[in-house]
């Protein structure tokens, strides 16, 4: 018997380890910094050619020298500072109010066809004409932008949520039930991590569109953060200084989407 | 369709000695679903006893309302007729005394093997050092050492339902009750598994209720077999395995196994058959109806 | 009526929705009548009610409105034409695409909008910023799914026509293309309704154009009824436009 008790079983592959093709990366990183070259060589082509009103197209130095002179200023990032809170503040405030009401409404048939059709299509409108009304309601302060930021972050986020909700595998449910656990339990150990990635990727999006509604707001009414900066570089017509604003700004803004995607890559490895 | 085996009275404290009482008592279940083509009756007037480390195994043709029965006595169900006993305690919704196994992949993705197993012990409030401690020896128990910080990912079907069943078992239950654990697995780790599960079984001296939809299975694994008709699910057949104990794989070649199966087979194939024919009549008028 | 029927019934739903919205809006109304809310902040219900037909007829809506479908239509076409060609020539050419995809990618979720002042400098204060605005913010989906769509072909179906003995031409036409159709309309439907949300959004910026402009301008009057009848009307027009789409979609593919 004592054969029994020892289970040979192959253990499956592991699905975590992803297959590395070497020296085929090389291609395309030869395609990527052709590209690169070649975009900035026309762009400086047209900079020197005149053909352009002056400094629409400035050249590649002086918007270089314009990145320089940004980042090494410090009042650019006390600006970059109240953007960032402003849009942290919005995205808790939007994000907290979306993953309870998607919790709400991917937990109740009856709620979720009641009220989920108008988030799903009051989703894809622009936000930024509530902006007036924010306004009124948050001043012109930074409440107002905060306000955008939330009312932008929190469709994304309470539908993935709430489709979140529906897509848990019903037996792990049974499972938290049949061993006793608790409400709080049952919501902290069970339904939360089953739904990661769906919450994530809503964070991901509302992320984005948090960015975007919140900048936007602080172009139209502000005196501070980076959206009032690239106006004011508008209204002084300094071009070099704008593209080196929306360069950063871009860097940034996607830099954070990737950060935020690789928390939610790092969680795939142990995904079923 | 005859009720079987002794039913001790319920609320059967002091009743006769313990290897007489049954430690799970279910008594005259009747649940019926409301469907949109009218009441459903699944599991009509079952009952059934479980003495004190025996391995009883429920099977019937799909269908049957075995699943039903499970979630019953498992306390997931509520709403039914009779009721469900344990050591003399009312069943009302989940009960400590009652460790359940589910058919479907149970194990928690984001958890590695030793979290999983620790889950139940977590949910008591067990202090972290001992929860671990105490996961370890049941994951050693179902052949899993060494895997404790991998993730159910990395790992087999058959060796997820081991990291499900030892799950169960670290919550000490009086009674396992697993439905169909094994249905998703091919057929040799199948096998081995029933080895394994039996090993367990006879070394804790568990008391397992197994409902299953495999002859072979049940009666490789079973003191006692209760066969189920198609629904409405009643109880047909109760039959006692004579097998010797302790038992392993080997017993499949066995005469007497064959004729087990065989006699249980006769049983089953009547409501198995009922249970396609009316499947297929279904079918035939939805197709007509559209 | 039983929990379960409650669920499955489609009546019910619907007027629970509907019913709720009614009565936040009476209780709003309510709220202000008494006080609660302050009415210079929170216009009454029924006066903005009221502003729809005032705004309908005094800001020459018919006139926005076209003015809006035009910028949309235009930025609309190009991001057809641009994105399913870029779409196409990536897919054709294998290093191109892995050069490029997730650049494309990245484009879809920055927040290229933040770019209007820089186009207004190009552009000047004229529709064609708000269409160009639209083109960038609606081009990379289009471009996204027609690579998907065509790389997604199942295998089998490509066999099927290399069997036939087709012509690399013909593959194309006969199968390929067809195959991946249905992707690629989502996609352009995807691009329409960013390019659509940045129009309108654009045209509120810069002060300029049809129905984001007409916001603008009633804010700026400080018209509050007005202005929230128009952001209302904005947001139906958006909803429309929307559920357009869909059911255009839904037509194109019939079988899925």
């Amino acid at each position: 018997m004592a054969e029994a008790s020892r289970l040979n079983l192959p253990a499956a592959p592991n699905t975590g380890a992803k297959p590395r093709t070497v020296g085929r990366a090389e291609p395309v990183l030869v395609v990527r910094a052709v590209i690169i070259v070649f975009i900035l060589l026309f762009w400086e082509a047209i900079a020197q050619s005149g053909l352009l009103y002056r400094d629409v197209v400035p050249s590649l130095l002086a918007i270089g020298a314009a990145i320089v002179k940004l980042l090494s200023a410090p009042d650019y990032y006390w600006h970059l500072w109240v953007t960032a809170s402003e849009v942290g503040a919005g995205l808790i405030v939007g994000g907290l109010s979306g993953l309870l009401i998607g919790l709400a409404l991917g937990g109740n048939r009856v709620l979720s066809k009641a009220f989920e059709p108008y988030l799903y299509y009051l989703g894809p409108t622009p936000k930024i004409i509530f902006f007036p009304v924010m306004i009124m309601w948050f001043g012109v302060g930074p409440g107002s932008k905060i306000a955008m930021g939330a009312i932008s972050c929190f469709f994304p986020i309470a539908l993935s949520t709430a489709a979140g909700m529906r897509q848990i595998d019903k037996v792990l449910i049974r499972v938290g039930q049949s061993f006793r656990a608790s409400a709080w339990q049952m919501a902290t150990k069970i339904y939360l991590p089953a739904m990661r990635h769906p919450i994530i990727n809503g964070v991901r999006l509302g992320l984005g569109v948090a960015i975007i509604g919140t900048l936007l707001a602080e172009t139209k009414l502000s005196n501070q953060g980076v959206g009032f900066l690239i106006i004011q570089a508008y209204s002084l017509f300094d071009m070099p200084r704008m593209y080196a604003m929306l360069i950063v700004l871009f860097v940034l803004a996607i830099g954070a989407n990737a950060l935020v995607g690789r928390l939610g890559g790092l969680s795939a490895i142990r995904q079923l | 369709m005859p009720s079987v085996a002794t039913l001790p009275k319920s609320g059967a404290a002091g009743a006769q000695t313990a290897a007489d009482a049954g430690i799970l008592v279910v008594d005259g279940i009747v649940k019926q679903f409301d469907t949109p083509e009218g009441p459903l009756v699944a599991v009509d007037r079952v009952s059934l006893s479980v003495r004190p480390g025996e391995f009883l195994a429920v099977i019937g043709p799909s269908g049957c309302g075995k699943s039903t029965l499970f979630n019953v006595i498992g306390g997931l169900i509520d709403r039914y007729q009779g009721a469900v006993t344990v050591g003399g305690e009312t069943v009302r919704g989940p009960h400590p005394a009652i460790g359940m196994v589910f058919q479907e992949e149970s194990t928690f993705p984001w958890r590695t093997v030793i979290e999983n197993v620790a889950f139940p012990l977590e949910i008591a409030g067990i202090a972290r050092k001992e929860r671990l401690e105490k996961a370890k020896r049941f994951i050693a128990l179902v052949g899993l050492n060494g895997f404790e910080n991998r993730y159910p990912a990395e790992l087999s079907g058959g060796m997820r339902q081991r990291v499900a069943i030892a799950r169960t078992l670290a919550s000490e239950p009086k009674i396992l009750l697993m439905d169909e654990p094994f249905a998703s697995l091919d057929e040799q780790t199948r096998l081995l598994l029933g080895d394994k599960v039996l090993q367990i079984q006879q070394d804790l001296q568990q008391t397992t209720l197994l409902i299953t939809h495999n002859i072979t299975e049940a009666v490789q694994l079973a003191d006692r077999i209760l066969v189920m008709t198609y629904r409405p699910g009643r109880v047909k057949r109760m039959v006692e395995i004579d097998l010797p104990r302790p038992r392993s794989s080997d017993v499949v070649s066995s005469e007497a196994f064959g004729r087990y199966v065989a006699e249980i087979w006769s049983d089953l194939r009547e409501e198995a058959t009922r249970g396609m024919q009316d499947e297929e009549s279904r079918t035939l008028h939805a197709g007509a109806a559209s | 009526m039983n929990a379960a029927a409650l669920t499955r019934s489609r009546i019910f739903p619907l007027a629970l929705g509907l019913g709720a919205l009614a009565a936040a809006i009476l209780a709003v109304e309510a709220l202000i009548r008494i006080g609660v809310i302050n009415r210079f902040i929170v216009p009454l219900p029924s006066q903005i009610a009221l502003a729809f037909e005032r705004v309908i007829v005094e800001e020459d809506i018919a006139g926005r409105f076209r003015l809006t479908l035009f910028e949309a239509f235009t930025a609309g076409a190009m991001i057809t034409v641009v994105g399913v060609s870029v779409g196409l020539l990536l897919f054709r050419i294998n290093i191109l695409r892995q050069a490029t995809e997730t650049w494309v990618a990245a484009l879809a979720s920055a927040p290229t909008v933040l770019m209007y002042p820089l186009f207004l400098v190009i552009f000047g204060r004229s529709a064609w910023t708000i269409i160009m605005m639209g083109f960038v913010a609606g081009v990379p989906p289009v471009i996204l799914k027609t690579i998907e769509g065509l790389t997604g072909t199942r295998r089998v179906l490509i066999n099927v026509g290399k069997s036939f003995n087709l012509t690399g031409p013909q593959l194309f036409a006969k199968i390929l293309f067809p195959a991946a159709l249905p992707t690629i309309f989502v996609g352009i439907r995807l691009g329409l309704i960013f390019t659509l949300i940045n129009v309108v959004g654009v045209e509120f910026l810069i002060n300029f154009g049809g129905l984001g402009q007409l916001i603008n301008d009633l804010a700026e009057r400080y018209d509050l009824p007005g202005t929230y009848a128009a952001i209302s009307f904005v947001i139906l027009v958006s909803v429309c436009f929307f559920v357009l789409t869909e059911w255009i979609e839904r037509w194109l593919r019939p079988v899925d």
